[in-house]
């Protein structure tokens, strides 16, 4: 047992000691439809953009399932997050409508 | 061309009937292969083949949102709008769910109020299953009348909004629809009978307390929802408790552990003795009461407002004692307080406070300060 031998129980405590309740950055992210619809939200890393398509409904009075969100021809999905779509603070992001 | 509506066709709700679905769901619909393909040229014979077809409904679905052929399909019959009698006969067949489904919605989105209800309401009794289709593209589990309860009571189905109709109980006060009877009436009547049998013999022990309490009650609320009423009903957790007990058991037994329970909560709520036996007569003359009227609707009515008069007069005793009630309403306020704090809605910043609110009401965790 000279080298270290990754065994399944230090592989455990070691996912343990790394495991923290989500902490996200707050972002402020601002979506525009090229219409006239400008909207800041602020949100955090960790949200979805199913959650940041429900504040967005919140502050704009449309449906959350009516908003489709895109970054040139990319449709972001509704399961990832913010962080996983390296979104960061102060970027735009395109708003269509389904 | 073929996108246009039939010529012969009326005008539904003021507009083409196209129109109901909206700008952008049409032009998808439109521009979909099975629109193209299979869609071309439908008439109402046709139709009825390809709707023996369906095998899961849905709205659109996936990143751009490709609109289900069920949709395709009421768009289809929007376009050229069969007969009234046509799209009874599809809701009445039994055989295929999903052509039953497709004329239910049909129906929903074109036929005038008292339609609606009058056909959509036995559907209720159809308890098969459907394969409905997720907007992420998953498919799920939902049965015919869970979908007719949508359609009657929300307005947004299958990514179409639905038209708003009247409520049923503007429909009954006007005379235009029958109270709603339901299927379950019969045997919601048979337990009643039963537990009216019950009760007499704890009936004859109040005596006079009921009556000046029955006659004190408030007039029931009107209410447009057998669900909701149900709901109620089996929300209240004595009236389960009361049925379960008083079919199985001895009448004797069953009497004592009522008492018995009935006086540790009470212990709890009020710690009297006067309002514990009140409590106990209240929750039998509830019970009483409602055998005694025929119309379920009053039925439910009164109990749901005795319902809410039993917690709004649990909090009288409290009142009563000015020291303790004074004390008692400040560590609630206090604590309402804190929760709020919590919630994170007091930020100092306007605009973060605005947000954690609307993160709270959605559910969500505030932000991270």
């Amino acid at each position: 047992m000279g080298s270290k031998v990754v065994t399944r129980k230090t592989l455990a405590t070691f996912a343990a000691s790394r495991v923290k309740e989500e902490q996200g950055k707050t972002i402020e992210v601002v979506l525009n439809d090229r219409l006239g619809k400008k909207v800041r939200v602020k949100c955090e890393d960790v949200d979805t953009i199913g959650d940041l398509k429900k504040l967005v409904a919140a502050q704009m009075g449309t449906r959350a399932e009516k908003i489709k969100t895109q970054k040139w021809y990319n449709i972001y999905k509704d399961h990832i997050t913010l962080k996983d779509y390296e979104i960061h603070g102060g970027m735009g992001l395109e708003l269509y409508y389904n | 061309m073929a996108n246009r509506t039939d010529p012969a066709a009326k005008s539904i709700r003021g507009t083409n009937p196209q129109n109901l679905v909206e700008k952008i769901l049409r032009s998808k619909i439109y521009q979909h292969t099975y629109w193209k393909e299979q869609c071309f040229g439908l008439t109402a014979e046709t139709l009825v083949d390809k709707a023996m077809e369906l095998d899961h409904l849905g709205g659109t679905y996936g990143g751009n949102r490709k609109p289900t052929p069920f949709m395709c399909l009421v768009m289809k019959m929007l376009q050229i709008q069969p007969e009234k009698d046509i799209v009874v006969e599809f809701i009445k067949n039994e055989d295929y769910k999903y052509v039953r489904v497709l004329g239910a919605f049909y129906l929903r989105l074109t036929g005038t109020d008292t339609d609606v209800y009058q056909y959509l309401e036995p559907l209720y009794n159809d308890y098969r299953k459907l394969r409905q289709k997720l907007v992420d593209g998953r498919f799920s589990l939902t049965h015919v009348d869970e979908l007719i309860d949508e359609l009657l009571t929300k307005d947004y189905s299958c990514d179409i909004a639905l038209p708003r109709i009247k409520k049923r109980w503007t429909l009954e006060s006007n005379g235009t629809l029958e109270p709603r009877r339901s299927a379950l009436e019969d045997d919601f009547e048979e337990e009643e009978e039963k537990e009216e049998e019950d009760q007499i013999m704890a009936g004859l022990e109040n005596g006079s307390h009921e009556k000046d309490y029955y006659r004190s009650r408030s007039p029931g609320r009107e209410r447009d929802r057998d669900r909701k009423r149900d709901s109620h009903r089996h929300r209240d957790r004595d009236y389960d408790r009361d049925r379960g007990r008083g079919r199985d058991r001895d009448r004797d037994r069953d009497r004592e552990r009522d008492r018995d329970r009935y006086r540790i909560r009470d212990e709890k709520d009020y710690g009297r003795d006067r309002e514990r036996e009140r409590e106990r007569r209240r929750r039998r003359s509830r019970s009483r009461s409602r055998s005694r009227s025929r119309d379920r609707k009053d039925r439910g009515d009164r109990e749901g407002g005795e319902h809410r008069k039993r917690h709004r007069s649990s909090v009288s005793p409290r009142r009563r004692t000015d020291e303790d009630g004074t004390a008692r309403e400040e560590s609630r306020k206090k604590k309402e307080k804190k929760e709020k704090k919590d919630d994170g809605t007091d930020h100092p910043d306007p605009e973060i406070a605005e947000q954690n609110r609307i993160r709270a009401s959605l559910g969500l965790k505030p932000l991270r300060p």
